[in-house]
């Protein structure tokens, strides 16, 4: 991105994990998008980088699929927000997707920690 | 739950939400309140990118995905060029076939007058006319007196309109110097007003205009397109009619060509009183006009309602003003007559029902063509989809859902079907002008949006059949069939080939009723061509004329001297002339007094006698046979005795077994009596297929009467080529006189069977495409079940069958079809030709030579379309083909 400053060491996410990510986040209970992207650089200690118009077409792609469900509410500090919150159907697509994404993670290591040894 | 979509101004707010909360998070990370806001839009990158993005989002993927079906389409059509083409055509040729003849229906029977709120306006029609008066159509039309009486109340009628011809055919009129003919009404001055028919030069025709007949003419606008190229300086110029100046004031709206069906007036002048414009061109009767004369009931009448008034409430209003006009002038009435009853008749459409039938036939067979067409093209398409089902199953393997099988199918169907229509459009418009030629019908048929909405719904139809057609056999594809090649057993759905076998036996089912309507029309048509007239038709050229006559003796003069200026011209055997033109449906009809009284005839038989006026020379020049006495001849004038003719079929039924030379028959009211001189044999009169009917003759020097009247003449050579002498010859007697009408007497006897032509032509052309169209569609289905059954057959003929037992093999499964399609078609196309009956001629509707005919017609069809695929069968390498296993 353009508008990024480059002193910056993290990580574009890799397409298609952002839904999982978001969620992932929204498990934990209702959130708007401003803090579904703070959280998601938080928890991944600032290594994942969120970008914001995407992420909100990605809200807007869950919401379409009936994965999340959304209502204007009022933010902690008093601001009017969308909260997004998790459906069944979301729900059941996280807990298969995470299984995916660990089934594949592991194959990644088996391929690329063997080699690192024999190297 | 139905939820309404998110809107972009909703989506925009949360972005807008989003920047202050980043805002506040960065401001409680210790950043100033400007920074803070900085940062946070810098964070969230191009929001105007994202909110584009989430207002296409969707919109996108369906184009995308149309874009992209619309290519693999085209793509995969032009892979198989003749495929394509094949049903391109048959779609083309099925749907514009339809679309002409259904804007011929349109343009006659389905359109609307032109006219504001057509619903309000009403036809008046009265039960018979009182006796002892003349009419044009005795439950239609009106006298003068009556339409004056009616005009007069109010209340019941907002505006009454009446007009009439100023002749059965058309009129001499004349701008500048060319004299020519053209078709005129004479109408009321409310006939613009009250129709709501715009003028968008000049202006309409006002009371005062009618009751001073003024000499004022309003042109069609297809008449000012057709003859003045919309000259607008045509407005003020003298339009001359029958020689009577009249002032063109006005063009009437595009589109209104006039309250008759099938018909364009072309100009239309106001109610006159003048012997030169009297109503029809009849000649002046005992010095009265249509105006003045009670017994002539000659006008139509056509009222508006006005709001609130129903019908019911109108009739009871006129039925006694009506009841006693129609009296006035007619004395008493006879014992036992019953007084006229006036009705209404909606107004809506146009009045004219002689092409209904035919047009509602053809109508019918076309969408037996059409069916058949579509029935090809679904075939066609399942036969190419079916070869294509390794195809979907693997794009069904890999993923694809049913129904973006089903929109892939459908873009195809829609591509096949939009190149189609295309063309359908432009055969329909070239067969509508060529059909409307045939039947001589002269309104005009651009189609209009009735007929494209027709043709789409057609069109739609047709897609969507299409589509669906071959998603049956995409879908029995199954994913696991994908990696299945053996031919045996992905072919062993017998489910879809029986569909395949149902529909070629209904088409074949459907060519029987369209080969026996055609053949029934054919017969018809060639028993009407080979119609004996009853003389020589070969070498007689007739054309009318109707000059200005100021008296009885000077018209006879005229004609006289015409004749005779006629009859030294080189190449001339004989002329003559006649009141009516023969062979053109006109005709006197009239009971007549013999000897005094009217006959009496056994059995209720009918009384009508059909009588003409006619000339010197009459039945010498028409070459009919003379059986007794004499021909008319120029020494009977009005000085000498009346004399009259009759026909075999007159003696016969009221003068049977005596000689009927020198008997008195006369006018029904005895007023005005002949002496028989001569009988002729029977011979056509009105038209090709009349039956014998009683005809009399009455000498035109003789009669108090005289007006238009047809010149007939026998030339050597070819008859037409005397006309631009003839035609000089009239206008050194009148340079404001056309010829009428000329033409060949065969061509217009012909005339009187144009509707049986265009319907035996036509229905040779639709079953002609029938057989075309099935031959086609079973080759098809049966070289592709050969193709299919290569191995099946390989297999046989390892086993030790032979060529013949495959190539009848291939036969037998055809001539099945056939036999069913026959045993389906008879009981169809005999229903089919009792609907016929009226149009039919010297053919009964169970024509047996036609039905053997049909049947074998088909059998043909199925033979010859099965040669190809059978030969191929026998053909099969067995070796070769069970190696492709």
């Amino acid at each position: 991105m353009p508008t990024q400053e480059n002193n910056d060491d993290r990580i574009a996410l890799l397409q298609g994990t952002l839904d999982l990510l978001i969620l992932k986040t929204l498990i934990l209970g209702p959130c708007h998008g401003q803090g579904v992207a703070r959280s998601i650089q938080r928890q991944s200690e600032e290594v994942l980088f969120v970008d914001h118009g995407s992420l909100y077409l990605a809200l807007q792609r869950l919401e379409d699929k009936k994965l999340i469900q959304a209502k204007w509410g009022t933010s902690e500090n008093n601001r009017k927000a969308r909260f997004y919150s998790l459906t069944a159907k979301g729900r059941a697509e996280l807990t298969e997707k995470s299984s995916q994404w660990k089934r594949l993670t592991r194959a990644m290591d088996l391929i690329l920690e063997p080699q690192g040894e024999d190297a | 739950m139905f939820k309404r979509k998110r809107s972009a101004e909703d989506f925009a707010e949360e972005i807008k939400a989003h920047l202050a909360l980043e805002a506040d998070d960065l401001r409680a990370e210790g950043q100033s309140e400007e920074e803070a806001q900085r940062r946070a839009r810098v964070e969230f990158g191009n929001a105007a990118l994202a909110k584009e993005k989430f207002r296409l989002r969707g919109r996108w993927q369906a184009l995308d995905k149309f874009a992209g079906n619309l290519r693999f389409g085209i793509r995969s059509l032009l892979k198989s060029p003749g495929f394509a083409l094949t049903a391109i055509l048959t779609v083309a040729l099925g749907v514009g076939a339809n679309t002409a003849v259904f804007s011929v229906m349109n343009a006659v029977l389905l359109k609307s007058l032109p006219v504001a709120d057509p619903q309000t306006l009403v036809n008046f029609r009265t039960s018979d006319a009182p006796r002892n008066t003349g009419t044009v159509d005795t439950n239609e039309t009106m006298s003068y007196p009556v339409y004056d009486a009616l005009r007069k109340q109010t209340g019941a009628i907002s505006s009454l309109i009446a007009f009439v011809p100023l002749s059965n055919s058309k009129v001499a009129v004349r701008v500048g110097s060319q004299a020519e003919e053209a078709e005129g009404d004479m109408v009321s001055g409310t006939f613009f007003s009250g129709l709501g028919v715009d003028l968008p030069l000049g202006r309409g025709f006002t009371s005062e205009d009618e009751a001073n007949h003024a000499p004022l003419v309003v042109l069609s606008y297809n008449y000012w397109t057709r003859r003045f190229a919309r000259n607008p300086g045509i407005l003020g110029q003298t339009f001359y009619v029958n020689s009577v100046p009249m002032t063109i004031i006005g063009i009437s709206a595009p589109g209104f060509e006039g309250l008759e069906g099938g018909g364009s007036t072309d100009f239309w002048i106001p109610l006159q009183n003048r012997r030169e414009l009297n109503a029809w061109g009849n000649p002046v009767e005992e010095g009265k006009l249509y105006i003045t004369n009670p017994t002539w009931w000659c006008l139509r009448l056509i009222g508006r309602l006005p709001p609130g008034v129903n019908r019911t409430q109108a009739i009871a209003q006129l039925q006694p003003v009506f009841q006693s006009a129609a009296r006035i002038g007619l004395g008493k009435p006879e014992q036992g007559e019953k007084p006229p009853i006036l009705s209404f008749a909606d107004a809506k459409n146009f009045p004219d029902q002689m092409y209904s039938n035919p047009l509602h036939i053809l109508m019918a067979m076309v969408g037996l063509v059409l069916l058949i067409a579509f029935a090809n093209v679904a075939m066609l398409l399942a036969a190419r989809n079916a070869a294509r089902q390794r195809e979907f199953s693997v794009r069904q393997a890999l993923g694809a859902g049913r129904g973006e099988l089903f929109s892939q199918l459908l873009t195809e169907s829609l591509l096949l079907v939009t190149a189609g229509g295309l063309l359908a459009w432009a055969f329909a418009v070239m067969a509508a002008r060529l059909l409307a030629n045939w039947a001589q019908i002269e309104s005009s048929l651009a189609p209009d949006r009735t007929v494209l909405l027709f043709t789409m719904g057609v069109l739609v139809v047709a897609a969507v059949l299409f589509g669906l057609a071959p998603m049956r056999v995409a879908l029995a594809g199954r994913a696991e069939l994908a990696l299945k090649t053996s031919a045996a057993t992905s072919n062993a759905d017998a489910g879809k080939s029986r569909t395949g076998r149902i529909i070629v036996a209904l088409q074949m089912a459907m060519c029987v009723v369209l080969l026996v309507g055609a053949g029934l029309l054919i017969r018809t048509l060639s028993n009407l061509e080979n119609t004996p007239l009853g003389m020589r038709i070969d070498g007689l050229v007739v054309f009318g004329v109707r000059p200005d006559i100021p008296s009885v003796p000077a018209g006879i003069a005229f004609y006289q001297n015409l004749m005779g200026k006629l009859r030294i011209l080189p190449g001339v055997e004989s002329v003559t002339i006649m009141e009516e033109r023969i062979g053109s449906w006109w005709s006197d009809n009239s009971a007549m007094t013999v000897d005094g009284r009217l006959p009496e005839v056994t059995n209720g038989g009918s009384l009508t006698v059909r009588s003409n006026v006619a000339g010197p020379d009459f039945f010498t020049t028409l070459g009919v046979p003379i059986l007794a006495g004499r021909d008319f001849a120029d020494t009977d004038t009005a000085k000498t005795p009346r004399v009259g003719i009759i026909n075999e079929e007159f003696a016969k039924r009221f003068l049977p077994n005596v000689n009927p030379l020198g008997h008195n028959i006369g006018s029904s009211d005895g007023r005005f009596t002949m002496s028989i001189v001569g009988v002729v044999k029977n011979h056509k009169y009105r038209s090709i297929d009349e039956a014998p009917i009683p005809m009399a003759w009455w000498m035109y020097a003789q009669i108090p009467v005289i007006g238009e009247m047809h010149v007939e003449m026998r030339v050597k050579g070819a008859p037409l080529a005397i006309l631009p002498t003839a035609q000089k010859v009239v206008q050194q007697l009148d340079p404001n006189l056309p010829l009428i009408k000329p033409m060949t007497q065969r061509a217009q006897y012909d005339t009187t069977i144009s509707s049986q032509i265009m319907f035996a032509r036509l229905a040779e052309f639709f079953g002609l495409l029938a057989v075309v169209l099935v031959a086609t569609g079973l080759y098809g289905t049966l070289s592709y079940r050969v193709n299919r059954r290569t191995a099946e057959i390989g297999v046989r003929m390892a086993m030790g069958a032979g060529r013949g037992q495959v190539v009848w093999m291939i036969l037998r499964d055809s001539l099945r079809l056939t036999a069913i399609g026959v045993v389906a078609g008879v009981p169809l196309a005999m229903f089919i030709g009792r609907a016929l009956t009226s149009s039919l001629y010297g053919v009964e509707p169970l024509d047996a030579l036609t039905y053997a005919l049909a049947i074998a017609g088909v059998t043909v069809v199925a033979l010859v379309a099965s040669a190809a695929p059978a030969s191929r069968a026998a053909s099969v390498n067995p070796l070769k083909a069970l190696r492709t296993e």
